[in-house]
């Protein structure tokens, strides 16, 4: 009975202390993003309300309060992630098809383009490419910015199309074809309806990650293009409630990501790593 | 006859067509990839030994050496430091998980599993006012007396930047480690027990042992990562010393200058090399030979 209790102690220490440290960081946000006088060394904000919500999300224009309407970075993250999920996943799904189903010549040196991006920093790969866009035009514009989404966005989408192709077995195909389908019908008819709940993971993930991505962004883009990562690091420095609320907005669709796909999302997808 | 044809296709092994059916898939993928990648990757390391005038020069290793020499040595100390505590921790809280059976152990995974997609510009973000000076953090620490009011912790700089690594690192391992976990049958550990092993001798002699090259994989990328990560340096670090990525962006944007900025690149890819080669030869030879 003693041990059990020391038990139960510790197992609440530790759950007390995760608790603090996890959700400290993000109710700092959250107060700051109601908070419209806080004064040190006060616990709480003095005066707390939704004003700085309400002009973020253009409900109201006061002079008073410093933020600006954040719909119109919101449509430009949303254009440049529609856009790049969708380029992204046509060439991810023929890739990660041939990856999974063939055997492919090279196959080694492939997969070494494909992990390279993880393994070693991109940072000097946008610093790189900036003279290069410039001359093409494509620096500081959204068609530049999709590209720079497209490459950071990539590697995740082949990979994790990939392993959701590798998960279907293979007879099912197999029988389709020995009863006559066609290559392209068997694909359309039998394996892309099974392998679906993991092409939808790899597009959702690849969505969220060009909504937050920032680096590429913060080489490519400024100071033209404007995405809600961008106006948050903007509004950082100077304005703490209108940062909180970004990042807020920000926050909501990993962790809604999170919750609903902890059950499917495996180890491999997160680092190509096999088992 | 055709059904026996076609199943031998659908392996791969058909002739003409079929044989570069796969090339052909993998085709727009690949040379993006060779465009957008491996260009400005070969351009980064070419620029970093061209000077001024196009030749062939050290003069940027020379400047990154004696304009940033303790930035590098500061990136290589944060991505140590911050990579050694979060395995510590997270080996930790996975054998927790694995071996607890109680409805804490289940909150304390799903607590655990909380920041892993969150991204690096809103942890930033989140760090920046919960570590400052006047953050939420030093308030409820002066509040109870821990920390004096008139100077509150300063934390931009080694601390709050590893911590902030904790924070996102800590759960990203601890899922992939506990995911190796959760493969390892009961039997070894009921085995283990029923011969009056003790649980710290289970973990450290028998589960984790079993998983070496899933935490190696874990330790490597994370490693990579905090190396690699611009934004939270970038906007939670005060002054100097910095990372070699936040001198990468002065570099850039202040100066317009590539070279440097290029060679500074390249003390990146050193500092990630071994453990980057380690990662990609594993995973390419597991992928590739099943081995």
């Amino acid at each position: 009975m003693g041990t059990k209790w020391r038990r139960a102690v510790l197992e609440g220490a530790l759950l007390c202390l995760l608790f603090f440290v996890i959700f400290g960081p993000i109710s700092s946000l959250v107060i700051w993003s109601i908070a419209i006088r806080w004064y040190w060394p006060h616990v709480l904000p003095q005066e707390i309300g939704l004003a700085y919500w309400k002009q973020a999300l253009g409900l109201q224009r006061d002079w008073a309060i410093a933020a600006v309407s954040i719909w119109g970075a919101f449509g430009t993250s949303m254009l440049v992630a529609l856009v790049a999920t969708a380029l992204v996943m046509t060439m991810a799904i023929p890739a990660g098809y041939a990856l999974a189903r063939y055997r492919v010549p090279l196959k080694a040196l492939i997969l070494l383009l494909f992990l390279m991006p993880k393994a070693f920093p991109q940072q000097p790969i946008f610093v790189n490419l900036l003279p290069t866009f410039t001359r093409w035009g494509l620096a500081g514009t959204v068609q530049g910015v999709i590209l720079i989404h497209i490459l950071v966005c990539l590697i995740f989408g082949v990979w994790i199309t990939t392993s959701a192709f590798k998960a279907i077995p293979q007879e099912l195909e197999e029988a389709a074809r020995s009863v006559g389908a066609t290559r392209w019908r068997t694909f359309w008819k039998v394996l892309l309806p099974l392998a679906a709940p993991g092409l939808l993971v790899s597009t959702v993930f690849v969505f969220i990650t060009s909504l937050t991505e920032f680096t590429g962004t913060f080489f490519i883009g400024l100071p033209f293009v404007t995405t809600l990562p961008m106006l948050l690091y903007s509004s950082s420095g100077y304005n703490m409630q209108f940062a909180s609320v970004i990042a807020i907005v920000l926050l909501i669709p990993s962790l809604l990501f999170m919750v609903l796909i902890q059950r499917v999302f495996r180890p491999e997808y997160m680092g190509g790593i096999a088992g | 006859m055709r059904s026996g044809s076609s199943a031998v296709e659908v392996k791969g092994l058909g002739g003409g067509t079929v044989r570069f059916l796969p090339l052909f898939l993998l085709l727009p993928a690949v040379a993006f990839i060779l465009v957008m990648y491996i260009y400005p990757f070969a351009l980064s390391i070419v620029r970093s030994f061209t000077d001024e005038s196009g030749g062939l020069s050290l003069v940027n290793y020379y400047k990154a050496v004696s304009l940033y020499g303790r930035d590098i040595l500061f990136s290589i100390q944060v991505a140590i430091l911050g990579t050694l505590i979060s395995t510590v921790l997270s080996l930790a809280l996975a054998s927790y998980i694995r071996l607890s059976d109680s409805r804490m152990a289940r909150l304390i995974n799903s607590l655990s599993r909380l920041g892993i997609f969150l991204p690096y510009v809103v942890v930033a973000q989140m760090m920046r006012s919960f570590l400052a000076p006047h953050g939420l953090l030093n308030v409820l620490l002066a509040n109870m007396g821990l920390v004096d009011i008139d100077s509150p912790l300063q934390l931009f700089n080694i601390r709050g930047l590893t911590f902030g690594f904790l924070w996102k690192e800590t759960p990203f391992i601890t899922f992939i480690v506990l995911s190796g976990l959760q493969v390892i049958d009961d039997t070894y550990i009921e085995a283990a027990r029923s011969v009056g092993a003790r649980t710290r001798h289970i973990i450290l002699r028998i589960l984790l042992p079993m998983i070496k090259p899933t935490i190696a994989i874990a330790v490597v990328l994370t490693f990579c990562t905090i190396v690699s990560t611009f934004t939270l340096p970038y906007m939670i670090v005060a002054g100097n010393p910095t990372t070699v990525t936040v001198d990468i962006a002065h570099r850039v944007t202040y100066f317009g200058d590539y070279r440097v900025a290029s060679a500074l690149g390249v003390f990146l890819y050193l500092i990630v090399g071994v453990m980057a080669v380690y990662y990609l030869r594993r995973t390419v030879r597991e992928e590739v030979y099943g081995y």
